[in-house]
């Protein structure tokens, strides 16, 4: 065990303390919440404000002042300030200033400066008008029987490469207006029909037995994969360098001075250790940054304790699974380049739970969720994502996955360790997975 | 005295391939022994045998008392002929790291790496990465990291291979100073006279089974020299070199029986029978000389009288 630990350790520094590692890992997240901080500012100098003309073809004459007056200066800030609302309604409500006024305004841009004109003239005159320089920036065509009669729809004309912002804005404020118009043609009250068609949005709450708490929408959804992805991360990246570093070994032909002091078993175990260190660095890191997160928003109650303890097994469990194989892969080739032909069917594998993500969260218990959950080496996350479900499995189900889970580690493990002590001593022409099978079977 | 080294009966094949066959060998302890043999003979296999590295298909295999040498790790030193280092470590790392391996006392550790370098030549070195030193630097601390630990058995595979004659000369005399320390070596060469400079006892390899198995001395008494080297006193003699006549009196000599040119002079051969002492005097009467050895059969000379092939 003395001579595990001191594989472990050197692995585990000599991976953690190259500049790789610490720009791909440690510097990741931080580019990443500098971009996010940063966004607004770049977004909001990025867009040029619109200046320009819109022109309106409304034979009724009923439409064309509703759409002047929704596209001025003060409807168009109104209308931002109601999506501000709504955006903060499906918010928790422990979020204050999530839903910024400022993101708001970057993600629309600054409210543009519309010069809205009546068209009494050609409409095909006025089109082609659009293909100058200094031509107006859409034409709005409103036929006769938009307000009475058959209440048919509009026309919409733009310049090439218009905002498909305003375009949106355009599309809002023409609908209202052909709106306005047909409810005042029948002598209705507008802000009478707006107060009865409209229901103030109000989250729900989730009765737990700790208590009555408000529901997670958006993190019901995400939590299960996020920690997926947390897990499937992690297991990629330790893996990786698990495989690079035995690549190394091998290439530079210390393993045969390595094996003059540790049995192969040994040295595979020690590095497969080494690298579990590795890997739950990645994982306290993102997911440290994560809780974070949460504890300052107030939102730790979204996250199940048991979840987090099945998470962290499912994590041993897939990561001595891919590990052991990705160790295998590394001492059965003679350079990174020729791995890439055994790593396919890994990389297929571990690709399994992000294709059945959706399929199992909308229906947890179909067959394909059921048996997944039992099917190494997927059948971990299978069950993770059955558990954050909407009906999460019965206890026996869990206890069965995670059983077949120990069980494949087990068996990854055996097949690993024969490949691992034969391949390491072999070069020359790489092997194929049939030889890889009868390297197994013969050590 | 007792066996560091058993095989017993050792067979290991490679898919059709006999890298050793039914091969019996005993080491003993204290022994100095040259495990030699041409390319492919079976040698780095027998050593992955006894260090584990390999297992036979059959026989029985015992290191130092242990039926497995990976429970006598810490008591081996293996300096395996595919050898590298990490080349990203710093060379006094990387040997501290091998001697944690080899269970070296923490306290101790540091100080010994140092020592050991300073003794190769490398004192400076120890903050270097392994990838700055030269090949032979390399395989001098390749060496250092076999023996740091002080094994009692030492297994060196080419220890030799890639080294200067002045490394040679160095890694030479540190085997010489292990074995006086009491360690037992057994020592892997293909080029046959590096073992005849350092063995004790040779052990020769062919095919994979084993070809001979004894003393130096013993090797040398039983493959009689049978070859004079004469060089003449008279730079003249013979006047012409191409005139058959002018050898004749050689070989006519009593207990002669066929006379090869030198560089220097002539190789004469001994008819079966013949008395060494008075042949030798028979040659010196018609030809004095200035230079006259009676030849030792070189250890690539027995291997050639015992398989008949000319080494690789």
């Amino acid at each position: 065990m003395r001579r595990v630990l001191h594989v472990a350790r050197r692995e585990f520094l000599s991976t953690v303390l190259t500049k790789g590692f610490i720009i791909g890992i440690l510097l990741t997240p931080c580019l990443v919440a500098a971009i996010v901080l940063l966004m607004p500012a770049l977004l909001s100098e990025a867009a040029p404000p619109i200046e320009g003309e819109v022109l309106v073809s409304d034979p009724t004459g009923l439409v064309y002042p509703g759409v002047r007056n929704y596209l001025g200066p003060a409807a168009l800030a109104e209308k931002r300030a109601e999506i501000l609302d709504d955006a903060a309604e499906v918010m928790p409500s422990r979020v204050p200033g999530l839903v910024s006024e400022v993101a708001v305004q970057s993600l629309l841009g600054e409210v543009p400066k519309l010069e809205v004109i009546l068209e009494d003239g050609d409409v095909a005159a006025a089109k082609l008008s659009l293909l100058a320089v200094s031509g107006p920036l859409a034409i709005a065509v409103i036929p006769d029987d938009a307000v009475h009669g058959a209440q048919g729809s509009y026309q919409l004309f733009v310049r090439e490469k218009l905002d498909d912002r305003l375009e949106r804005e355009l599309h809002s404020a023409i609908r209202d207006a052909i709106v306005d118009a047909r409810i005042e043609a029948r002598g209705l009250d507008r802000d009478e029909l707006d107060a009865l068609t409209r229901v103030p949005y109000r989250r729900s709450t989730t009765v737990t037995e700790e208590g009555e708490r408000e529901t997670f929408l958006f993190l019901n959804t995400l939590l299960p994969v996020v920690f997926m992805a947390l897990v499937l991360m992690s297991v990629l990246v330790s893996g990786q360098y698990l495989m690079t570093t035995t690549i190394e070994e091998k290439q530079s032909r210390v393993v045969e001075m390595l094996l003059a002091a540790v049995s192969p078993m040994e040295l595979m175990t020690g590095k497969i250790l080494g690298q579990l260190g590795v890997g739950f660095l990645v994982l306290f890191l993102y997911s440290g940054a994560g809780l974070v997160g949460l504890v300052a928003f107030s939102l730790t109650g979204a996250i199940d304790i048991g979840l987090v303890v099945y998470t962290l097994i499912s994590y041993l469990i897939a990561y001595f699974v891919i590990a052991s194989l990705m160790a295998a892969i590394g001492a059965s080739v003679n350079e990174l380049r020729e791995a890439q032909t055994l790593m396919t069917p890994l990389a297929v594998v571990i690709m399994v739970p992000w294709v059945l993500w959706l399929p199992i969260t909308r229906n947890p218990d179909s067959m394909l969720s059921v048996v997944t959950s039992f099917l190494p080496p997927v059948n971990t996350f299978a069950m993770l994502l059955r558990m954050t479900s909407t009906s999460p499995p019965p206890f026996w189900q869990v206890a069965v996955s995670l059983s077949i889970g120990v069980a494949s580690v087990y068996a990854a493990f055996w097949f690993a360790a024969k490949i691992f002590r034969i391949g390491l001593l072999m070069h020359g022409t790489p092997p194929n997975l049939r030889t890889l099978i009868r390297w197994a079977r013969m050590a | 005295m007792s066996d560091a080294i058993v095989l017993e009966n050792v067979t290991k094949t490679f898919g059709s391939t006999v890298a050793v066959s039914g091969l019996n060998l005993s080491v003993p302890v204290g022994g100095l022994y040259g495990f030699i043999g041409p390319n492919g003979a079976g040698k780095t296999s027998t050593i992955r045998l006894m260090m584990s590295i390999l297992f036979p298909d059959d026989g029985r295999v015992s290191v130092l008392g242990e039926n497995s040498a990976l429970d006598a790790k810490d008591r081996i030193g293996y300096l395996p002929e595919e050898r590298g280092l990490y080349r990203k470590m710093k060379v006094g790392a990387f040997l501290v790291y091998m001697g944690r391996l080899k269970g070296v006392d923490e306290t101790v550790i540091r100080d010994r790496v140092r020592q050991w370098l300073e003794k190769v030549g490398l004192g400076d070195c120890e903050t270097k990465r392994c990838e700055e030193l030269s090949k032979g630097m390399q395989q001098k601390v390749q060496f250092v990291a076999a023996v740091l630990h002080e094994p009692d058995l030492l297994i060196l595979d080419e220890p030799f291979s890639g080294l200067d004659p002045v490394n040679m000369r160095l890694v030479r005399d540190l085997v010489l100073e292990q074995h006086a320390r009491g360690a037992t070596i057994l020592f892997s060469t293909h080029v046959m006279p590096q073992a005849e400079q350092i063995c004790e006892h040779i052990v020769m390899i062919h095919q994979g089974e084993k070809v001979l198995d004894e003393s130096l001395d013993a090797v040398r008494s039983r493959f009689d020299p049978r070859t004079v080297l004469i060089e003449p006193l008279d730079p003249l003699y013979p006047l012409n070199l191409d005139d058959d006549a002018d050898t004749r009196g050689l070989e006519q000599s009593a207990g002669v029986e066929d006379v090869h040119r030198t560089d220097r002079g002539y190789a004469i051969s001994l008819a079966a029978g013949a008395d060494v002492s008075e042949t030798m005097r028979a040659i010196v009467a018609v030809c004095p000389p200035r230079h006259l050895e009676l030849q030792r059969p070189t250890l690539e000379d027995v291997f050639l009288a015992l398989v008949g092939e000319v080494p690789e």
